[in-house]
């Protein structure tokens, strides 16, 4: 043991920072699927969907789920950023790593790292336009209306398969479970959700294109 | 930079097999310092590939009960055909319990007793509920009693890990990849090694107070060998090279009766121990006709005896690698096979595409064990040099005789390295460390000319991979199972000039840094020697006893032959010189040799 | 049927010479039946480049000395059949460890390295008693200790591991394993606070991202995703109880 180390036992740390990234990503997952419930509301008409958003607006869980949004993603992106590779050489080892095995969990590894950081710029943007101009359903229609719809389905798809596969890791590094069902599962609630969004991101074309 | 490492301690163990660690821990706990040098990480040993398990008398099992160290000693001197030496065997088997209690203290996870009713080979079984949780024990060949200890398939492996894990617990310095070329001594006292390092090359000097083989067995002389690679005998080559030490009893030789063709991995005796089945070509299970007792648990020389003869009778099964047999463990069921035959299952499945719970395995007796080695007193010190120990299967200490029985090898190298290790460091605490730089000088300079000579082709250049192949093909068609005077002579003929022809050798490589060719070609010599030592030894050897059979004597005979073989090889010799020493039989003068039952007759008997 | 001609693809280097990169050399064998990678490569070494680097111990597949990369993927180069391969078939040594040359890898010193890292051994204050019959144990815990006792320390469930591709200090599947196998047994008499000290940081347990490529690669079916996610639940609560 050299001094250093000797004088800054925190073993903890570790721990913890593991916790805040599975807890963090655990919730974030949740969050996200809440939320595409709702936007589906769309499904159920108009009505239904601004009644939803001004429900939400009136108990301020809107500015609740801002503050959410900001605080869980942000515990998590510092949490998973030591993850990522930070020297040039480590980032180059580990791609032609992955190309050498070629191992499915580990190119997924990759991806979600890829995506997560991707999305960590479009999240910004999307929660920022939230805030700003607020929900229902014409606005949300107009923004499709435009080159956004671009936007968001790319946010839609990274969102969805970086949930996916996070939450996938999270089980098998702490949970007693079969990789291969539980796989089977998460793709099938995986493109159920995706199918969702596209079909919540169609109804506001429409709508868009009629009102 | 200098031309060689050197390296000094009190005590220089080669080989880090069970037998090597076990003396290493023994010496460093009373406070030496040891280095072990080991061919290849101490984990990797060939000590690991024994899967069956380690004899020793604790009668815990229902089978094992009434069990005791007589007993144990009774069978081993029966299995060795009264070859081997009795007050070894006794000193042995008292030990082993021990031994094996010891190796669980260390963290060995020997399977326990379970107590109640189970079926095997027809019969009930009722484990005592007093003996729960004790060490168990399996059935394994040529024994009176269920003696053999064990962790389901992977015995030598677990018994390793834990041996590793205290040579590490304790510190003790470990120089792996490091392959020994001589013995430094002087006619009277060896005082170290002359060891290359295969990493780089480069040569090292040990030298120590005591120096120690335990560098395991010669099996890989032979073509079919069960053995691993490096089984080469280099520790019994180098210590037969220094003129003064003989090898005792080269001519016994073991072969498995069940390696699998034709990778000759081998099938362990526990397949049969639980209950499989030998059968020939008609799918007849033939050892019952041989051996209405014991059956396919026979003593190993003998099942394999059977098997061979068996199948000169024309029940063999053809192959492309020639005639074989099969082994049934189908009617265990798929539980059994998949947990406590695991290995077996996997080594059939890996290697031959062959699923045991559906498939014959095929099988054939293929070599396996040498009872022969460095010859060495019961302190285990070697015969004609002082401070020169051997332990294991390296060494012909002489518990084996000329027949080892299943369980009994992985016992010895504990045991022995528990008795021999204290001898070791009692004698190390005494002795003291005297040795001239010239005569170390002389040896690192003999090695580098030998060395120079293979680079620049001086001698000629002969190729080392063509000669071993020879030399494996000479034992194997002449020295194998049955022997003969006709056969024999052919094979000291052309070992005899094919150790001529190794010292041509000529390097293709370059031979710079660990080249893997001048590894071989350093070898090459010692290894023909010892092949020369077996076939010589047979050829003299006019009787058959335990694994050597001659044909054209097929009977025991112990008014001329109840005696050791001791081969020396006087330094530029071109063949091995034979001597003999009479066997010691102190308790249990020889007798037919019974299998199981008959043993505890014996024993009822003396007592 | 006729027997194909195998094109092998070795990765090729000598330390003696660092300046020169490592480069892939092609050999040409042809291939008969049974042939396994330990046959070609000494077949190889014999008859084409006796310079050939590479490491085999018990070639029946339980010393753990040949793992290396096999057309990519981490596993024992002496049970690994030609005929399961195609005709073209790339070996490289193993990562992670340290590189001896072609094939030949040192994971011998790795893994004593870890083994003394996480103190893998038992630990206890008793004094084992020559006389004494063996303390007693359950035929079950047993069984199970060996389950996890297997481990040949190959290296493939760490060259096959992109985190112990680019952290050096972390102990792998193999240490975390290894660990475990204390962990269960009655015999050592460490807490969960000491496993903790041991196995309960980013070189531990904590640095494992998840990607399994051990327990995909594991020669012997080691159940390491299970044995991994014993050990974090484990240290967690050690952890948080600190």
């Amino acid at each position: 043991m050299q001094l250093q180390r000797t004088l800054t036992r925190s073993r903890k740390a570790d721990l913890m920072t593991e916790l805040v990234q599975t807890v963090s990503g655990l919730l974030l997952v949740g969050f996200l699927w809440t939320h595409m419930l709702f936007v589906g509301s769309i499904l159920l008409g108009v009505e239904a969907f601004n009644r939803l958003a001004q429900f939400m607006e009136q108990f301020r869980l809107l500015d609740v789920a801002v503050v959410f949004i900001i605080l869980t993603a942000g515990a998590h992106v510092a949490a998973v950023f030591r993850r990522i590779p930070g020297r040039w050489q480590e980032q180059k080892i580990v791609w032609k790593h992955a190309k050498t095995i070629k191992h499915a969990d580990t190119w997924s590894w990759l991806f979600q790292a890829v995506t997560g950081s991707a999305m960590l710029v479009l999240i910004i943007i999307h929660v920022f336009i939230v805030v700003y101009a607020g929900i229902n359903a014409k606005l949300s229609a107009d923004r499709v209306h435009s080159w956004m719809l671009g936007f968001y389905i790319v946010l839609l798809l990274l969102a969805e398969y970086h949930a996916s596969v996070g939450l996938y890791r999270a089980l098998v590094k702490w949970g007693v479970v079969k990789r291969k069902s539980l796989k089977k599962v998460l793709t099938f609630i995986t493109v159920c959700t995706i199918g969702l969004g596209l079909v919540s991101l169609w109804l506001f074309l429409s709508l868009g294109d009629s009102v | 930079m200098s031309r060689f490492d050197s390296f000094t301690s009190d005590v220089v163990i080669v080989g880090a097999g069970l037998a090597g660690e076990r003396a290493a821990i023994e010496a460093a706990s009373q406070g030496l310092d040891v280095i072990l040098l080991s061919l290849v990480p101490p984990r990797r040993s060939h000590s690991s590939a024994a899967q069956g398990g380690m004899q020793a008398s604790l009668g815990n099992s229902a089978m094992g009960e009434g069990d005791s160290a007589d007993v144990h000693f009774a069978d081993t001197v029966k299995g060795s055909d009264w070859g081997c030496d009795q007050d070894v065997a006794r000193l042995f088997a008292e030990t082993a319990p021990v031994a094996v209690r010891q190796m669980a203290f260390w963290g060995v996870p020997w399977n326990r007793v379970v107590a109640g009713k189970r079926m095997y080979d027809g019969k009930e079984i009722q484990e005592d509920a007093e003996k729960e949780g004790l060490i168990a024990a399996r059935n394994f060949g040529g024994t009176a009693k269920w003696r053999t200890c064990y962790t389901a398939d992977g015995t030598g492996h677990t018994l390793l890990y834990t041996m590793d894990s205290v040579v590490i617990k304790l510190g003790i310095t470990v120089h792996d990849r490091t392959e020994v070329l001589s013995l430094i001594h002087d006619g009277i006292r060896c005082s170290g090694v002359v060891a290359r390092c295969l990493r780089t090359g480069k040569l090292r000097v040990y030298t120590a107070k005591s120096t120690v083989i335990a560098t395991g067995g010669y099996g890989r002389v032979y073509g079919a060998s069960t053995n691993a690679i490096i089984n080469e005998g280099s520790g019994m080559f180098v210590a037969l090279e220094t003129g003064k030490v003989p090898l005792g009893n080269m001519e016994a030789v073991q072969f498995h009766p069940t390696g699998i063709v034709p990778s000759w991995i081998l099938i362990t005796e526990g397949a049969r121990g639980d209950g499989g089945y030998l059968l020939d070509k008609d799918h007849h299970r033939f050892m019952p006709d041989y051996e209405p007792n014991k059956k396919e648990l026979a003593s190993r020389d003998v099942v394999s005896r059977r098997i061979m003869q068996h199948i000169r009778k024309g029940y063999g099964v053809e192959s492309p690698y020639g005639a074989h047999v099969w082994l049934d463990i189908r009617h265990l069921g798929a539980k059994h096979i998949n947990t406590n035959l695991r290995e077996i299952a996997n080594i059939s499945r890996n290697f031959t595409g062959i699923d045991p719970i559906h498939d014959l395995i095929p099988v054939r007796p293929t070599q396996h064990y040498s009872m022969g080695g460095i010859r060495t007193h019961i302190d285990g010190m070697a015969y004609g040099l002082e401070g020169l120990f051997a332990l294991g299967e390296a060494a012909c200490w002489d518990l084996h005789g000329f027949n080892r029985l299943g369980g009994n090898s992985l016992a010895e190298t504990v045991v022995a390295g528990m008795i021999v290790g204290d001898k070791i460091a009692n004698y190390t605490k005494e002795a003291s460390l005297h040795v001239s730089s010239s005569l170390i000088e002389d040896h690192v300079k003999f090695q580098e000319d030998r060395i120079d000579a293979f680079i620049h082709q001086r001698n000629g250049k002969e190729n080392v991979y063509q000669l071993r192949r020879e030399m494996e093909r000479i034992l194997s068609e002449h020295v194998g199972i049955f022997r003969s005077e006709e056969a024999l002579t052919k094979a000291v003929g052309q070992l005899h000039e094919l150790h001529q022809r190794s010292h041509h050798v000529g390097l293709r490589s370059g031979g710079q840094g660990g080249d893997p060719e001048l590894a071989s070609a350093l070898r090459i010599t010692g290894m023909i020697r010892l092949a020369y030592c077996i076939a010589a030894g047979a050829l003299a050897r006019q009787e058959s006893r335990g694994s050597h059979f001659r044909e054209d004597y097929p009977k025991r005979d112990d008014g001329k032959w109840l005696k050791r073989t001791l081969a020396y090889w006087p330094v530029g010799a071109g063949e091995p010189v034979l001597e003999y020493e009479p066997v010691k039989i102190t308790e249990l003068p020889p007798g037919d040799r019974g299998y199981g039952e008959a043993s505890t007759q014996a024993v009822k008997a003396k007592s | 049927m006729n027997p194909r001609q195998l094109t092998f693809h070795i990765l090729r280097y000598n330390p003696d010479t660092p300046k020169q990169a490592p480069t892939m050399q092609t050999f040409e064998l042809q291939e008969e039946m049974g042939m396994t990678l330990f046959i070609a490569l000494n077949k190889i070494r014999e008859e084409q480049d006796p310079s050939l680097k590479f490491d085999f111990v018990c070639r029946a597949g339980i010393c753990g000395s040949c793992g290396m990369l096999i057309n990519g993927r981490p596993t024992l180069a002496c049970r690994t059949l030609t005929k399961d391969l195609p005709r073209d078939i790339s070996l490289m040594p193993l990562p992670v460890f340290k590189l001896l040359g072609d094939l030949s890898v040192d994971t011998g010193t790795w893994f004593r390295d870890v083994s003394l890292r996480t103190e893998a051994w038992i630990h206890t204050e008793k004094v084992f008693e020559p006389k004494a019959q063996e303390e007693r144990m359950d035929n079950e815990t047993a069984l199970n200790i060996y389950e996890v006792e297997r481990c040949i320390e190959c290296g493939c469930c760490i060259g096959g591991c992109a985190t112990a591709n680019i952290k050096p200090d972390f102990i792998g599947a193999a240490g975390v394993n290894r660990v475990s196998r204390f962990m269960i047994d009655p015999r050592d008499e460490r807490d969960e606070q000491q496993y903790f000290d041991v196995v309960g940081s980013e070189d531990g347990i904590f640095g494992c991202i998840g990607l399994m490529a051990c327990d995909d690669n594991c020669p012997i079916g080691i159940p390491l995703q299970g044995q991994l996610a014993y050990v974090r639940r484990k240290m967690a609560v050690a952890g948080w109880k600190r």
